[in-house]
């Protein structure tokens, strides 16, 4: 019971790392809340259904996070750049508009229905693990999440880039002032953001459903993820999809009348314990 | 050259300010006002359509609740998200407060006015004390919140679920009744009203020492706190005012159109007010109105291409990067460039 209800909220939170640390990565270079996330995660679930339909599961989780990745690139030319000067605000707005009509677009050109997407062969059954039968496709998205999970880390501990990004999340002024180029850094990281996305949308497509009220749900899900971890800390935002996921799948089990609002009780609790979030990245209050 | 026009208009600032200009300015404002408003409370209940007078309707409280966020955003800095769940809820505890608990319809508009009150009051003292951009994110979060509530299954017999709730009531409100409400004709003169009430009660807000302190807070907090002011309370009082003036606008919705349903309180009413603000300017008080009006036309006219919600995320993206003082200030910023060309020699 306990294993399954932590396997539940690990197969769970995987997704919710996979964008809520893409968002918190954003935040973290740019001071910029992407409120269009929501929408880039649907793009690439129902691109990985098309691409799925065509060339397979395994062709869609290769090919989708390198088009979303495109997408970020874009985002960042055409969005981010020219609106540097901008206030924060005015730039989450867009960002929201923007998640708006990329979320419209996609309604219109797949239809306002729901899709299921097949999960490949050996990765549809269930396996048994100390006499608890358990779908396989949960597991292989609990290795994908902890994996990109521990990729970040690497990345952000161990590389120039990933120190870069620290950084520049922690005093934007003083790293520019020695000499970090934000930009080039931002480039890579909203096409990272982007591309881990694409990971989430196909990788969600087996597992929850694809359906036209996704970027919203997603987009409520990781704003309250970023705001608990405390915004701009990208391991505060990992926990704090872990405890989100726990939350929501106990909730589901245990009170299943409120289970909907699980998520909200937290974000509250989390807000009067401690108002600037668990992280210790540079807060939003 | 232009030092010459400058000092020309200074001289001419000077030579009118003290003598005429404000003197005849304020009576010709405050006149003009009055015109406004009584042709705006007459004309159209009598030239317009019910179909167009429904349209008007329908913009002057989607600029009620424009109003409410563009005041928020102008004067505090702070973008909220969440104005459905305040507009659709008190819509909801009426229509809970008629049905569920017997009230009468006097009552049931003060308890969901005061529940909202309270609710806003406590989500307000949680989230005012972070930033703008958190604000932001909780107000959205908040809102989401509301309209899953309503869907809950456990409240399904108070709320009606995804159906929603018919309101009736037998008895009147200040000598309406429901009929009266429901009326477009009637109702036109209560729609306007009310948009003016809040237009003016937000001016003034505006105008007096909280306002003063609000836009002190919005530009520099650290500042203000650090001069001695209380930089919590302004924003609540503040954040409790406008919910306040959602409130009184959902509450007059669900008069009129008699039932309430969860398309009430989703995300699109919050970004359809959003839009609104934006696109009237959220400057000041005329603009969101406009903006609200304007909305409502041409939401009619994008609905026949089944493109409104498309329509309204352009909206966002072009106001913001384009016009970022709307309709109503760019029009404004024109004239003045007019004004200022015929200055000059």
């Amino acid at each position: 019971m306990i294993a399954l209800l932590i396997a539940n909220s690990l197969a769970l939170a995987s997704l919710l790392i996979m964008l809520a640390s893409g968002l918190a990565l954003i935040y973290g270079l740019r001071d910029v809340i992407n409120f269009g996330h929501g929408a880039i995660y649907m793009l690439g679930a129902y691109l990985g259904y098309s691409v799925a339909l065509v060339g397979g599961f395994w062709l869609a989780l290769a090919v989708v996070p390198i088009l979303l990745a495109l997408l970020g690139v874009a985002f960042e030319y055409l969005v981010l750049r020219p609106l540097q000067g901008r206030s924060h605000i005015e730039v989450a707005l867009v960002t929201l508009g923007l998640g708006i009509i990329l979320g419209q677009i996609i309604i219109f050109v797949y239809g306002g229905v729901a899709r299921g997407v097949e999960a490949p062969g050996f990765l549809s059954g269930s396996i048994t693990v100390f006499e608890l039968s358990y779908p396989v496709y949960r597991i292989f998205l609990i290795a994908m999440g902890l994996g990109s999970c521990a990729l970040l880390a690497l990345w952000l501990s161990f590389t120039t880039s990933g120190l870069y990004v620290r950084a520049v999340s922690q005093d934007p002024s003083v790293a520019r002032m020695m000499g970090i180029n934000a930009d080039r850094l931002s480039l890579l990281v909203t096409s990272l953001s982007a591309a881990f996305a694409g990971v989430a949308g196909v990788l969600a497509g087996p597992y929850l459903s694809v359906d036209p009220g996704m970027d919203v749900t997603m987009i409520v899900n990781c704003l309250i993820i970023v705001v608990i971890g405390g915004a701009g800390s990208i391991f505060g935002a990992i926990i704090a999809a872990l405890l989100f996921g726990f939350v929501q799948v106990a909730g589901s089990v245990f009170l299943p009348d409120l289970a909907a609002l699980a998520p909200y009780i937290l974000l509250m609790v989390v807000l009067l314990v401690a108002p600037r979030g668990l992280g210790r990245g540079r807060v939003l209050n | 050259m232009s030092r010459e026009a400058a000092t020309d208009g200074n001289l001419r600032g000077a030579a009118v300010g003290p003598l005429g200009g404000a003197s005849w300015r304020a009576p010709l404002a405050m006149l003009s006002a009055a015109i406004l408003f009584v042709l705006g409370a007459t004309a159209p209940t009598r030239f317009a359509s019910e179909f167009v007078l429904r349209l008007g309707e329908g913009g002057l409280l989607l600029g009620i609740l424009a109003l409410s966020v563009a005041f928020l955003m102008n004067q505090a800095g702070l973008v909220a998200l969440g104005a459905a769940s305040i507009y659709g809820g008190a819509g909801y505890l009426f229509a809970i407060a008629i049905s569920q608990w017997d009230a009468t319809a006097i009552e049931a508009l003060l308890l969901s006015f005061l529940i909202m009150l309270a609710y806003s009051a406590i989500l307000g003292a949680l989230i005012v004390r972070t930033n703008p951009l958190a604000f932001m994110m909780l107000t959205l979060a908040a809102g989401e919140m509301i309209s899953h509530s309503v869907m809950l299954e456990g409240l399904r017999d108070y709320t009606g679920g995804a159906d929603g709730l018919v309101v009736s009531f037998p008895d009147s409100i200040l000598g309406m009744g429901a009929a009266d409400f429901a009326s477009p004709t009637r109702f036109w003169l209560v729609a306007w009203v009310a948009a003016w009430l809040a237009g003016l009660a937000l001016w003034a807000v505006r105008r007096s020492r909280l306002g003063v302190i609000l836009r002190a807070v919005r530009e520099n907090e650290e500042r203000m706190r650090f001069s001695g002011f209380d930089t919590y309370a302004p924003r609540l009082i503040a954040f409790v005012l406008i919910n306040c003036i959602a409130a009184i606008c959902g509450l007059l919705h669900v008069l009129n159109a008699g039932f309430v349903s969860p398309d009430s309180l989703g995300l699109q009413v919050s970004t359809n007010a959003l839009v609104a603000a934006l696109m009237g300017g959220v400057g000041g008080s005329t603009g969101p109105i406009l903006g609200g009006l304007i909305f409502s036309f041409a939401q009619d006219q994008f609905s026949a291409f089944g493109v409104t919600q498309l329509s309204t995320g352009i909206a966002v993206v072009v106001f913001i990067v384009v016009f970022p003082r709307g309709i109503l200030g760019g029009v404004q910023l024109f004239a003045r460039s007019l004004g200022s060309r015929r200055v000059r020699p």
